[in-house]
């Protein structure tokens, strides 16, 4: 079967992985600086509020984000039938 | 966790003086910051409203560009906590024997050093220019005898003050120890990195 650029269909879901390692990156950092906060800050009640606020902001943020991505039909492909024909009128033109 | 009432390795007769950190102008830089990080997309996106739900609206476009926005108001707020865990984590403590300074340096860098009020030599404090003439914050140097290292308050409130407070401790330090018998004790004692 020859190759044909427009038959292949990637959803748009695949852009969800690089939001998924982000979440990765932000909860391991986000971890590691509340350790470091606890183990080294004064104890008082500042150091309970600044957890508490992020970890509360956090959870806005994610949850608020979350529903804005629910909002979209990740299993749409993308389609690369436009790239390839400009590809091959304007840039490629046929001998 | 520290305790302001159990410091490490403390004396006998020790107590805190002095608990400093930088002023609050620091955290208002960041809030600064983050406001205008947050508002300036927010505001252009309610400006050209039309043209957002259009390009928001799209099939493709419109998903990645969501999944950017998102990513980019999460990372502001992680940037707020360091920043701020920055600001909470660098203190100097004074006690009636020793000055204990901790900073923090990004995420993954600490220095804790502590010096004998007796090692200490001269003590400087400095404010300028505008902000910290009008706002009463800026800079004091701790320098002890015969090392070249010094201590930095960075941006702390009222130099003045902290500067003839711990130039009133190290003379009782002194006086305390001299009636002791102990002269010559001193020097930073030890340096964590």
């Amino acid at each position: 079967m020859p190759f044909d650029l427009p038959q292949i269909s990637i959803p748009i879901g695949v852009l969800l992985f690089v939001f998924a390692a982000y979440m990765v990156f932000y909860v391991l950092y986000s971890l590691f600086n509340i350790y470091h906060l606890i183990r080294y800050g004064v104890y008082g009640f500042g150091l309970y509020v600044l957890v508490t606020v992020f970890t509360g902001g956090t959870i806005i943020l994610v949850s608020a984000s979350i529903f804005f991505l629910m909002e979209y039909d990740w299993t749409l492909p993308i389609s690369f039938q436009n790239t390839a024909d400009f590809y091959n009128n304007d840039l490629f033109p046929r001998l | 966790m520290m305790r302001l009432d159990h410091l490490p390795n403390q004396r006998p007769d020790e107590h805190v003086i002095l608990f400093l950190r930088r002023q609050w102008f620091a955290l208002l830089t960041i809030a600064t910051a983050v406001i205008l990080l947050n508002g300036v997309p927010i505001l252009l996106g309610w400006f050209y409203l039309d043209q957002t739900q259009t390009l928001f609206s799209r099939p493709i476009i419109g998903p990645a560009l969501a999944i950017v926005a998102s990513m980019y108001f999460l990372s502001i707020w992680l940037f707020a906590f360091l920043e701020v865990t920055d600001y909470y984590l660098d203190t100097w403590i004074v006690t009636n024997e020793r000055i204990i300074n901790i900073e923090q340096e990004g995420l993954f860098n600490r220095t804790a050093s502590e010096l004998d009020l007796a090692a200490v030599q001269d003590v400087t404090a400095e404010i300028r220019g505008f902000l910290q003439t009008v706002f009463t914050y800026g800079n004091v140097f701790v320098q002890t005898a015969g090392e070249r290292e010094r201590f930095h308050f960075k941006n702390i409130d009222n130099p003045e003050q902290v500067k003839e407070k711990i130039n009133a401790l190290v003379e009782e330090d002194k006086r305390r120890l001299s009636a002791m018998g102990a002269g010559g004790r001193g020097k930073i004692k030890s340096v964590i990195k």
